[in-house]
């Protein structure tokens, strides 16, 4: 298809839309001549352009990844926008090391041509890795996944794979036995000339993993300060919440763990000044665990209480109180080629009145079930009957407004939903950062 | 207290676990050992020209390979893993060009050895020393692509929450169609926006709305690896500026001091605009008008680096309007992570602009609500947002043992890009 003629037409269809745009949108176009040819081989040593052609079809589902990157580094592919274009679809996923890095699983699932042929490849990061270590790990492990794929191609005559000899061996010696200790801390402030906020917090962690136990430990704290004007008046607010936490699990087989968690915890916004909570609890899980990247599907049972010491004295004239109280819940986590579904559901009463109870779900389904379409559903409610720690007295306007302390309520629930549909060119190969990359007009989701 | 106790019991009583073994013996590191069979290839031969593996008897070794003429056509080479690699096993047929010679057909089996042990290479700690690349540079639109590289989407997204007292509805739509080449980058899109909260206080319930939609075009023509030229034109209507329409088309030119070719690495963008802003707003604004248009110029410089030490992301930008030069605002953004050294890492994250050209603000004030919910752009001289966090991390820090148990360990995350 020559596009020059397509281009110039579709330009100068668009008269008088203003005084002062399109003239000039006119003049740019029309200076700089028609847009580029689409990709004409050139007759090159090995016509390597020819050889594209036929390279495998990629569809990379990965969000998080540095994808103009990938696409500058490993150019023996075609990357594609829509999984079902796809020769190779990578999904990529992952988990949360022992050492606070993540363990990232690549699984090459060949599909059309390539049906039946797939691979799984991992790698590792550590905590304080850089994005440029990150992204350049991921480019290895990416080609060594599609070196098998584009080895059925004709691209592979051209492609080289060169060694370099092993380094002198490390020692592999732990002297730390598996502790990892990690203390961070951030602050955030902001403002303009009627408002300024600021919050800051910090965190002590120390944890220990391994595949037969799991312990972690922490400490954190979390300060907020707010200033508004209003006329002559000022309007502040602060809130403040500590809490100290720890949890170990052992594992009892590839589906069955126990494990038991301890909570201490001082928070303004919950009218709570010192509250205890130790519970056991167990938990199985329909998939064995190795799977974990996958699929999920834990049932945990949680049993335990503690002593509570109010701010203020509660709406139910208690000042403090000891509670003890059960909890059940079932979280589902798919990630397949179709899409991704993380589905839980919980509930919890307390023993010294079963009214006292609390029904919550949360749901996400992102969906690609057909070609260029894609939806998705984030949602979450809760009926809550179990507010004991909301303090008498009512709340201030600004209170409200600001969301400023917990309010009495039967409810809440919050959804998010969309859809889109992507039509046209199926290609994805281009880079082009001129004039800045960022997209027009998308929306981009992360659930941690 | 007694449950700290309790809890405590619990932790001593299951130690034992704790020092059952959990160190997995690490997969040797020689180079692959791999057992090929073929009357193609003389095992003196291959092994030199493939220096990650070594040959191997059949029993030691990891991988066997098999190469076979189907009848008169291409060659089949088929993998066997062994050992570790039990069940790992690939086929394919070699894609040599028909009517070469023998020489070349060796040539073309080796390569598809080299490429098919790949999957063996990519678990074992070979691994970080085998790199794949691609002998030559190509075009990325080296693709037969009948839609021509234009890509049209359309979207829309909505957020809903609430409680007793609280609602909050927000609906957003999108439609756009872009086509990137190397040497063209154009973008068209249109784009709407309606926000919806509602508060109790008591008998009282305050509502409150807010809307938004525009239009926006660019066009940028590649003039070498480092100037572009670009034009945009943008329609805009918002509730939050006062502004019922404005008009701005803008014409622009960019320098990046480094080539775009290392833009994946290093980016310093000069970029200078000059336009025009026809506007009306909604309400009579400060200076006594409702309606004006303006010439305006802006420049902009914007740093992106990523290194193996961290990431560096600037932008310095300053514009005034041309009928009165005091009309101007200076803004600069920023964003730095770096390690300073293995375990402790900074990130950095600010940004603040000096505003003299609110030409926009209504004269009407706002209302308290208006105030605490930012409903309305209030008059301002300055503006600043800056985050600072580190975490500094010691002990095993490069475990990479993964127990997704109860959860906390391994969050499933999703991703959603539209």
């Amino acid at each position: 298809m020559t596009e020059a003629a397509g281009q110039g037409r579709r330009v100068e269809k668009e008269p008088g839309m203003s005084r002062f745009a399109v003239p000039l949108a006119l003049a740019f176009v029309l200076a700089f001549g028609p847009p580029a040819q689409a990709g004409q081989a050139q007759p090159g040593p090995a016509d390597i352009n020819g050889l594209k052609k036929s390279a495998p079809k990629v569809y990379l589902d990965c969000s998080s990844c540095d994808l103009e990157y990938i696409k500058t580094e490993i150019t023996f592919v075609n990357y594609v926008r829509d999984r079902k274009e796809a020769q190779v679809h990578i999904l990529v996923t992952t988990q949360a090391t022992a050492s606070g890095g993540r363990e990232y699983t690549l699984t090459f699932l060949g599909q059309n041509e390539f049906a039946g042929v797939d691979d799984v490849v991992k790698f590792f990061s550590n905590k304080t890795d850089t994005e440029d270590e990150i992204r350049k790990s991921l480019v290895k492990s990416l080609k060594l996944g599609l070196a098998a794929y584009a080895a059925r191609t004709p691209i592979a005559s051209r492609m080289t794979v060169s060694y370099a000899a092993p380094p002198p061996a490390k020692t592999g010696k732990d002297k730390w036995n598996g502790w990892v200790f990690s203390l961070s801390g951030e602050g955030f402030f902001s403002g303009e000339s009627s408002m300024s906020r600021s919050s800051w917090g910090t965190n002590f962690s120390a944890n220990r993993t391994t595949e037969s136990l799991k312990i972690r430990l922490g400490l954190s704290g979390q300060f907020n300060r707010e200033r508004y004007e209003y006329g002559d008046e000022t309007i502040r607010n602060r809130r403040e919440a500590y809490s100290a936490s720890g949890l170990a699990v052992f594992s009892l087989g590839a589906h069955w763990s126990a494990g038991v968690s301890f909570e201490a915890k001082s928070s303004e916004y919950e009218n709570i000044e010192l509250g205890f909570r130790a519970a056991p609890a167990v938990e199985f899980n329909v998939f064995p665990y190795a799977q974990a990247t996958r699929r999920q599907l834990r049932v945990l049972y949680r049993l335990g209480g503690g002593p509570v010491r109010y701010r203020q004295e509660t709406v139910y004239d208690k000042t403090r109180e000891t509670l003890w109280g059960q909890s059940l819940s079932v979280t589902l986590d798919v990630k397949e080629k179709w899409g991704a579904v993380s589905v839980s559901g919980s509930g919890s009463h307390y023993f010294h009145d079963f009214g006292k109870n609390r029904l919550d779900v949360f749901g996400s389904i992102q969906l690609n079930l057909i070609k260029g379409l894609n939806a998705y559903l984030i949602g979450g409610g809760s009926r809550i009957r179990d507010q004991l720690s909301i303090a008498k007295g009512t709340a201030s306007l600004e209170e409200v407004l600001l969301r400023r302390r917990q309010l009495e309520t039967g409810y809440n629930y919050f959804a998010i939903f969309g859809l889109s549909y992507t039509f046209g060119s199926i290609f994805t190969n281009v880079v082009n950062p001129r004039f800045g990359s960022a997209g027009g007009g998308g929306i981009q989701i992360h659930i941690d | 207290m007694t449950l700290k106790r309790l809890a405590l019991a619990a932790a001593v009583l299951w130690s034992p676990l704790v020092l059952a073994g959990q160190e997995s013996p690490a997969p040797p590191a020689g180079p692959l050992r791999v057992h090929l069979e073929s009357s193609v290839l003389k095992l003196g031969d291959w092994a030199k020209m493939i220096a990650f593996a070594v040959p191997s008897d059949p029993v030691a070794s990891q991988v066997a390979v098999a190469v076979e003429r189907k009848e008169g056509a291409a060659w089949v080479v088929r993998f066997t893993g062994r050992g570790e690699f039990e069940g790992q096993n690939d086929v394919f047929s070699c894609p040599a060009a028909a009517g070469g010679s023998e020489a070349e057909a060796q040539a073309a089996v080796l390569q598809a050895v080299k490429l098919g042990l790949m999957r063996y290479v990519s678990k074992s700690p070979l691994s970080g020393r085998v790199s794949i690349s691609l002998l030559d540079q190509v075009k990325p639109t080296a693709v037969a692509d009948p839609w021509n590289f234009w890509v049209f989407s359309l979207g829309v997204n909505s957020f809903l929450n609430g409680d007793k007292t609280y609602k909050r509805q927000s609906w957003m739509g999108n439609f756009s169609a872009g086509r990137v080449t190397p040497d063209w980058k154009v973008r068209l899109s249109l784009n709407g926006h309606s926000n919806r909260d509602e508060f109790s206080f008591g008998d009282y319930v305050y509502k409150s709305t807010a809307h938004s939609a525009g239009f926006s075009g660019m066009a940028v023509k590649s003039l070498t690896d480092h100037w572009s030229v670009g034009g945009s034109v943008t329609v805009n209507s918002t509730t939050r500026q006062n502004v019922r329409l404005s008009l701005n088309p803008s014409a622009a030119v960019e320098y990046d001091i480094f080539p775009y070719s290392e833009s994946t690495k290093r980016q310093l963008r000069i970029l200078y605009r000059v336009g025009l802003t026809n506007v009306r707003y909604r309400e009579e604004t400060i200076f006594d008008k409702t309606r004006e248009t303006l010439w305006s110029e802006s420049l902009s410089a914007t740093l992106e680096l990523k290194k193996p030490w961290g990431t560096i992301s600037a932008t310095l930008r300053g514009q005034h309007y041309f009928h009165d030069l005091s009309k101007n605002q200076l803004e600069v953004n920023g964003e730095i992570s770096f390690r300073v050294f293995r375990g402790l890492n900074f990130n950095i994250d600010g940004g603040g602009s000096r505003v003299h050209d609110q030409l926009y603000l209504a004269k009407r004030g706002a209302t308290l609500e208006e105030v605490l919910l930012q409903r309305r752009q209030l008059a301002t001289t300055y503006e600043y947002f800056f985050s600072v966090g580190f975490s500094f991390s010691f002990g095993s820090i490069s475990s990479n043992i993964v127990n997704p148990r109860f959860g906390t360990g391994g969050p499933t995350s999703i991703s959603i890009r539209m």
